[in-house]
């Protein structure tokens, strides 16, 4: 029997694509998963651009926190989104906001937070993770956000027929890194000057920077996770927070300013420079030239807006998820019950 | 190792009327000057696909590295541990609904070699691809094979060879708006031109020692009356030939043509057995009813192919994607399809694990055979990498990762065998493709939907 295609098109797809290096990078998270729930986007890919396991192992706990509730097991055999995770990576280490909640237990032992990643195998090449997630996409229906270094992008720019893949169904790719209108090199970009070189150079859809100077304008209120995560005892997100520094302390939230232009352009949160041409110089400094034909914007803080930015963050972040008809298997909704569910050891959260 | 003052020429043929037998790999066809030399053998690539993926939890092992004791659906081919990679978590991407709704099956087959999904053909306007592009013609990809027989079929009688067992329709939908050449193909020349497989044992077999092709249908019809073996027709060559062999060559020469005459034999047995029974299905005069018989006139055909260097490239569909066969000779008189569904249904699955051992078991007796073939220092089995597979997985949720595969053979030591291998989520299984194409001397650096090649694959 013929299937009907399907007819109308869905909400905008999002691939996220972290390095995981610093907690606002959690906070991307939660803050997507909400957007998703809300159905103002579809969470179609996410991976991870440090070489580190743990890193991996984080996002997938928190993606089965949320599993249920979001789009994400779509076309992956009703499993949770498989995890990208890069090769190799000049970023390696742990950090403690995504390593101190997967050592968390209730009281009969067994983690707060199942993970079905015990191994590199478990989780996906990342190449191939993000070109299929497009595939799978509308055309011109999918927006990626980079928070990290470029390689992982690099890597999809690499595989033979992806540039036409990326063409069709890539709106626009947001990166979190560079120094606009021109600076030094930050974080992300010195974590791999040249796949930030060869994607600003080479990447075929409009890109919107979210430069460095929009880092630490606005912060995370350490009394939103005090107070408004409280209908789940055990929250990965909260966990990752309260690990990532001496509570009380405002997080930043430089990967939430991308995730939140990504998804809500038209809402007016930052001011958007006009169109130019970025590039990536040798030693890793960025600069930008206005030119009317350029396919590079950078994102300009607006600080009349930030007591709407926060008060989106904190509530689209902190709300709870909205019960979807079943997507996934038994197993796994029975793994997010019991993830939600009080832990009765030592480790339950410690309220500052 | 018999020393002769001309070598005889690898493409030696015995010819008779309307007839032309390959030959095997002697040792007088090797130069003599060449006497202790390595004489390098041709390296074979078969795909071997069977329908509706397989019952996984009987098919992965639980280790990776070193293969040890194989779970139940792979126990046919402890003997061949050695001999075969098992590979793990490799994904046939375009086989997923990507927004094109149902039809899994034939994008399962569609696209198995391509790395392409291929495209429905309805032309109803309810009925476009993802983006509302109404599409009427097939359009799937060049597969793997026939990369390799562009670059190095010119060497041998066949290009590529496409055997199959079970539904030759290339017309109309057979799986949700996609074409039944989806299903019923796993060769494709181009994005447009499938490649049908040949189901007939007797029209596989003319097509092998046929002259130039076929044999004329007056003579064909002449040799069934008077029940004449091929072999009659070339004695004479045959004769003059052995003049020029030794003692092992000779011994060599008369197993070959001894298979060949076996294969020979059984097709006309089927062929007057399917005269007295109605088979009450369709399907040409000479296919066998029987699956395990079927596969092994084909198998023992592609064996005596690869002996005579007829061709290096094989495709073998052993069913159709989607086929409901029952296999009523292993008691299973249910739909191989309707059981897949299985809703997890213990006695449906134990069915469905009955008929994957099945298919094993036939699928190991052919390797042993390639095992037993010798050529020089290795066997025709080392000589080859048959890729053993399915473009699904799970056929009750239809999945199209982490599909079931192995390769038997090492290419003539081009891979490294004896390991179950497990990539990461998501690795394209043209990876692997593209990996074996380099073992057979074809170099791309791209193909299908591949992102590079498998590591750790080679020796």
């Amino acid at each position: 029997m013929l299937q009907p295609r399907q007819t109308e098109k869905p909400a905008i797809g999002i691939v996220f694509d972290s390095a995981f290096s610093r907690v606002d990078d959690a906070l991307a998270l939660a803050l997507l998963y909400g957007l998703d729930g809300k159905k103002e986007e579809r969470f179609v890919s996410v991976s991870v651009s440090r070489a580190n396991l743990k890193a991996a192992i984080y996002s997938d706990i928190v993606g089965r926190f949320y599993a249920g509730a979001v789009s994400g097991a779509i076309g992956f055999g009703g499993r949770t989104l498989p995890v990208g995770l890069a090769d190799s990576s000049s970023l390696k280490d742990d950090e403690a906001f995504f390593a101190k909640p997967l050592s968390k237990t209730l009281l009969d032992g067994k983690p707060a937070y199942p993970s079905d990643i015990k191994s590199d195998i478990d989780t996906a090449e990342v190449a191939a993770v993000i070109r299929n997630a497009l595939t799978a996409q509308w055309d011109g229906n999918t927006i990626i956000i980079v928070s990290g270094p470029a390689s992982n992008l690099v890597s999809v720019l690499d595989t033979g027929g992806a540039k036409d893949w990326i063409q069709r169904k890539v709106k626009l790719l947001v990166f979190t890194g560079g120094r606009f209108p021109e600076g030094a090199p930050d974080a992300n970009i010195k974590a791999d000057i040249e796949s930030a070189r060869k994607l600003f150079a080479e990447w075929p859809t409009p890109i919107v920077a979210c430069g460095a100077e929009m880092d630490g304008v606005i912060s995370y209120p350490a009394t939103s996770i005090e107070k408004d995560y409280a209908w789940s005892p055990a929250h990965p997100v909260v966990d990752a927070y309260l690990a990532g520094g001496t509570m009380p302390y405002d997080a930043p939230v430089w990967a939430m300013n991308s995730s939140l232009y990504a998804v809500r352009p038209q809402e007016g949160y930052f001011k958007v420079s006009d169109p130019g041409t970025i590039a990536v110089l040798e030693d890793g400094r960025t600069k930008f030239t206005p030119s009317s034909n350029g396919k590079h914007r950078y994102l300009i803080y607006d600080p009349a807006q930030k007591e709407r930015i926060v008060k989106a963050y904190t509530e689209i972040a902190s709300a709870k998820p909205v019960e979807r008809p079943q997507r996934i298997p038994q197993k796994a909704q029975a793994q997010q019950k019991a993830a939600q569910a009080k832990p009765q050891g030592e480790e339950e959260p410690k309220k500052p | 190792m018999t020393i002769t003052n001309k070598a005889l020429a690898r493409r030696t043929f015995l010819r008779g009327v309307g007839t032309a037998i390959g030959l095997p790999f002697l040792d007088a066809m090797v130069p003599a000057l060449s006497y202790g030399k390595t004489v390098e053998t041709p390296v074979r690539m078969a795909f071997v696909y069977v329908p509706i993926g397989a019952i996984m939890d009987h098919w992965n092992p639980s280790y990776t590295g070193n293969l040890a004791e194989l779970p139940r659906i792979l126990k046919p081919m402890e003997p061949f541990k050695k001999d075969m990679l098992l590979l793990g978590n490799l994904t046939h991407n375009g086989g997923r609904a990507l927004l094109d709704g149902g039809g899994d099956h034939a994008r399962a087959t569609g696209g198995y070699l391509s790395g392409v999904q291929p495209k429905k053909i309805a032309e109803d306007s309810s009925y476009g691809d993802r983006n509302g592009h109404s599409v009427a013609a097939i359009k799937a990809g060049i597969t793997a094979d026939q990369i390799v027989a562009n670059e190095i079929g010119g060497k041998t009688r066949f290009a590529s060879l496409e055997v199959g067992m079970e539904d030759a329709q290339q017309a109309g939908n057979c799986d949700s708006g996609y074409s039944c050449s989806y299903t019923n193909n796993l060769a494709w020349k181009s994005e447009s031109q499938p490649l049908p497989p040949t189901l007939d044992p007797r029209a596989l077999f003319e097509r092998l020692f046929g002259d130039d092709g076929d044999l004329s249908p007056q003579a064909r019809e002449r040799r069934n009356l008077y029940r004449r073996s091929i072999l009659d027709y070339v004695t004479e060559d045959s004769k003059k030939l052995e003049t020029r062999l030794g003692p092992s060559d000779r011994s060599k020469l008369d197993q070959y043509m001894t298979s060949v005459r076996e294969v020979e034999i059984r097709i006309q047995q089927n062929e007057k057995d399917n005269r007295q029974i109605d088979p009450g299905m369709e399907k040409p005069g000479g296919t066998p009813g029987d699956f395990a018989e079927h596969f092994k006139l084909q198998s023992d055909m592609i064996t005596i192919a690869f002996q005579a260097d007829l061709t290096r490239t094989v495709t073998f569909l052993v069913g159709r994607e989607g086929s409901n066969r029952p296999y009523r000779e292993i008691g299973v008189p249910e739909g191989h399809h309707n059981l897949t569904h299985h809703r997890n249904n213990p006695e449906m699955i134990e069915k469905v694990a009955q008929i994957n051992c099945y298919h094993m078991r036939t699928f190991a007796a052919w390797m042993e055979k390639m095992k037993a073939h010798q050529e020089g220092d290795r066997t025709l089995l080392d000589n080859s990498m048959i890729v053993y597979g399915s473009g699904i997985a799970d056929g009750n949720r239809h999945t199209h990762e982490d599909l079931p595969t192995m390769v038997l053979g090492s290419g003539g030591g081009f891979l490294k065998s004896g390991r179950r291998l497990v990539y990461r989520r998501e690795t394209p299984i043209c990876n692997l493709y593209l990996t074996m194409m380099e073992g057979m001397g074809v170099h791309k650096e791209h193909f299908g939907d591949a992102t590079g090649h498998l590591q750790g694959l080679t020796a």
